[in-house]
């Protein structure tokens, strides 16, 4: 075959694989570490999808507690107050800040949820082969990798208050044990998404036109 | 399109998209053009004007804003005649003495270290091909890390929570931010410059010696 016939098949289809880090093409077959910079060379993410259930299952089991233990602690004199992720934004709410509650609505709830929902969702299309558009879930695994970090905001927000707060018997903030959950939760939810090869999306149709040579609509054309 | 090329000829003539996978001849870009799969549409190629000097000088700002942000006062606090001031080092230190050793690790990662790491490598590895000094294979080594590790830099979430922060203990107690404040908005720009001005493809082409 001629390298000329090659465009418009993907690369794992003519038996090549691009180094993940430079972008160079090798031979499959002789593919290890890339010629050009000395990365491993694989046609596509070793064990993608077991590794994205994998860290999926665990963020989501970090989610749990997460949600149901106090990520803040407030001694003062009056008393002691502890504030999971949602008091926490209920009570920013009754004090009026309406942007700030957003803010961790959207990081901390919103975030993680759609995350949970569109990586096992995508998983899911690629183990039960989903007639669904490539170029939506391309965009959607291209939007789980890029808002993933931001969920960390909650994190900062407490470590922040917990080390800037430190006034005695008058004012004392620390840390409750859901936020360390809750940190677990959106690193391993990041490496969910990391671990997901977007390549496989694409896979599905090479292998669907292949097999069937014409797809129907093609065959009505003609 | 070339068509009819013999099958020996090597596979440097075609790229392949790093989103799709699909095979693409390999487009001559010119300064500023770049080259978009035509199947799913992610960029494959890109040629920034400029790279390596544009690149070095936002990588060099970023480490000078970084070792400010540590040292400089970032914030301080003041309620009841009873004031602090603290360092983003000092707020570090005060979760690693607590019980909440781990907060204080991973604050220290994701803010200090991760960044930093980063920055000194992509000062390290562009400085030595702006001088045009011979390319070390650490060098790819180091830039491949460098790339890795730009969605674990996190200051600029960070100053998203400080700006929580703030809000949430205004009522509280006076707060004021200090210089460090200033300095890390400066890497955030710093940060965001060298995403602009970085062309990952040219800085692999001087890094591998092909053309």
């Amino acid at each position: 075959m001629e390298t000329s016939d090659w465009v418009g098949l993907s690369a794992r289809e003519v038996g090549l694989a691009r180094c993940p880090a430079c972008g160079s093409l090798h031979r499959l077959s002789i593919a290890g570490k890339c010629r050009r910079c000395g990365h491993s060379v694989s046609s596509r993410r070793k064990h993608s999808l077991q590794r994205t259930w994998a860290f999926l299952i665990v963020g989501l089991l970090c989610y749990v507690p997460a949600n149901h233990y106090p990520i803040m602690i407030t001694h003062s004199l009056t008393g002691n107050t502890s504030d999971t992720i949602l008091s926490g934004i209920f009570a920013l709410l009754d004090s009026g800040s309406w942007g700030v509650a957003i803010v961790i609505f959207v990081a901390s709830i919103c975030i993680p949820v759609t995350k949970f929902i569109v990586i096992g969702g995508l998983a899911l299309s690629l183990h039960l082969h989903w007639a669904m558009s490539e170029h939506a879930r391309h965009r959607l695994h291209t939007l789980t990798e890029l808002i993933g970090r931001w969920s960390m905001v909650d994190v900062f927000v407490v470590a922040v208050l917990a080390a800037l707060i430190q006034l005695g018997a008058i004012l004392t903030i620390t840390p409750g044990v859901g936020i360390n959950a809750f940190a677990a939760s959106v690193v391993f939810t990041m490496l969910a998404a990391g671990s997901l090869d977007s390549r496989l999306i694409w896979d599905q149709l090479a292998t669907t036109e292949t097999g069937s040579l014409i797809k129907p609509d093609e065959a009505d054309a003609a | 399109m070339r068509v009819g090329m013999k099958s020996q000829v090597s596979f440097d003539d075609l790229v392949a998209c790093p989103g799709c996978d699909w095979l693409h001849y390999r487009q001559r870009l010119s300064t500023g053009e770049y080259a978009r799969c035509a199947r799913c549409g992610d960029i494959m190629e890109t040629r920034k004007p400029h790279t390596v000097d544009r690149a070095l000088a936002a990588s060099v700002a970023g480490v000078v804003f970084l070792m400010l942000s540590l040292f400089l006062p970032f914030l301080s606090l003041s309620r009841a005649g009873v004031a602090s001031q603290i360092s983003v080092l000092d707020a570090i230190e005060a979760l690693w003495l607590s019980h909440f050793r781990w907060l204080g690790v991973v604050t220290l990662g994701l803010i200090v270290l991760l960044p930093m790491l980063r920055l000194v490598l992509l000062v390290w590895v562009l400085l030595r091909v702006r001088l045009a000094l011979p390319v070390a294979t650490h060098m790819r080594t180091a830039f491949r890390w460098a790339i890795d590790l730009e969605p674990w830099a996190m200051a600029d979430i960070f100053m998203i929570g400080v700006a929580v922060s703030l809000v949430k203990i205004s009522s509280v107690a006076q707060l004021e931010v200090g210089l460090a404040f200033w300095s890390l908005l400066g890497l955030i720009g710093a940060s965001v410059l060298i995403n602009l001005v970085l062309c990952k493809d040219t800085v692999w082409k001087l890094l591998t010696g092909l053309d």
